[in-house]
């Protein structure tokens, strides 16, 4: 057994995804005003929802996750850390207000006007506020929720996910908000990861990055509120120490990311090098949208039920329609 | 466009470098990829 037998399996769904990439540079290129990165998860949706992702491509396409989560820490070497510390304290405090009132305002509305009981509304409430499917799956974890409402719970973060990449491009345009108050919105009001970066950077390189930034901020509150729930849940084991809890929650990469800010706003990085680290970053994040969009199953969108569909829908009005005022008064 | 922590780990097969990678949290993974990106970077491209 050598490196290069487990590696094999992999080969067929990284050539899918960086053969999805290329073809979405190419017609990036060719078509003026086409958003590589748009095109990217648009061809990985076509692909999925047609003749699907072959069995054999599906251990290599499962690595745009880690291909997503790599490029944000190379995003790192990008982001001018002066510019990050001076609005740093206005988009703290807003991530910490949206995440704190997203939740309790997400609780109220789908217990409160849609009656639905159970974990569920925490499960919508935290994969809303949070970032997405993870902050479901590691809240249904502490909260032992069923695989049902889980599964449920998912599906309508995915469902908000694929319609919020398409909708908060045309409105950022439409209201002609600047590329950091656009980024600084969607990464408060989007809900996983993925999308938001593909968002913000559909809009503009300067978006993309704030997009990324504040939805890592938003992203590291996970381990607190997962810690919150079981607490408020009471559902938490006694000898479970609490430090453990928030650290297995917490997302690493995030510390690469800032290792890498770091590094580069150290001055030990060369103009050329810094160039070229941002190009493998943009690079892993179109093949990280390739592989979004084939994560994309709208048949499965299509069976999630109306009240979760509703509950969530208002909270995310509230919530856009708020962090939007907030980012053109303070940004 | 789930988030579930561990990429590539089907099963525990392969060389130990393999079974240690896939041991790792996908969030460590990306952090060590990046910081190697990086390094090669400040050999390569030096001031």
């Amino acid at each position: 057994m050598t490196v290069l037998d487990d590696l094999g399996p992999y080969v067929p769904g990284m050539l899918l995804l960086g053969g999805g990439a290329l073809l979405a540079t190419l017609l990036g290129a060719m078509v003026p005003g086409l958003q590589p990165l748009v095109v990217a998860v648009a061809l990985g949706v076509a692909v999925a929802n047609t003749a699907g992702t072959p069995a054999v491509a599906e251990p290599g396409v499962s690595l745009h996750k880690l291909a997503l989560e790599t490029g944000i820490v190379l995003l790192g070497a990008a982001i001018a850390i002066e510019e990050l510390v001076a609005a740093g304290p206005t988009v703290i405090g807003l991530v910490v207000v949206v995440v704190a009132g997203g939740l309790l305002l997400s609780e109220a509305i789908a217990r409160g006007v849609f009656r639905i009981e159970g974990t569920t509304p925490s499960l919508l409430a935290a994969g809303a506020s949070v970032c997405g499917v993870s902050a479901v799956v590691a809240v249904g974890r502490v909260l032992e929720a069923r695989g049902a409402a889980l599964t449920y719970a998912a599906a309508t973060v995915l469902l908000f996910d694929a319609v919020t990449l398409v909708a908060f491009p045309l409105a950022g345009e439409w209201l002609g908000l600047t590329g950091r108050q656009f980024g600084v919105w969607a990464g408060l009001s989007m809900f996983s990861t993925g999308p938001v970066a593909a968002a913000g950077f559909a809009h503009s390189v300067e978006a993309g990055q704030w997009a990324t930034v504040t939805k890592l901020a938003r992203n590291s509150l996970l381990g607190g509120v997962a810690i919150a729930y079981s607490v408020a849940y009471a559902a938490r084991s006694a000898t479970d120490p609490e430090a453990r809890e928030l650290w297995a929650e917490f997302p690493k990469f995030l510390l690469g990311f800032l290792l890498v800010a770091a590094i580069a706003n150290g001055g030990f990085l060369s103009p050329a090098a810094i160039e070229s680290i941002t190009a493998t970053s943009d690079g892993l994040f179109l093949v990280a949208f390739v592989g979004l969009g084939l994560s994309i199953r709208v048949r499965e969108l299509r069976a999630v039920g109306l009240a979760p569909v509703g509950a969530v829908f208002v909270h995310l009005l509230v919530v856009s329609g708020l962090t939007l005022a907030a980012v053109r008064t303070l940004l | 466009m789930t988030d579930e922590n561990g990429d590539g780990s089907g099963g525990v097969e392969g060389t130990r470098l393999a079974r240690r990678w896939q041991a790792l949290d996908r969030g460590w993974q990306a952090l060590l990829l990046g910081l190697a990106v990086v390094a090669v970077h400040l050999v390569i491209q030096p001031f």
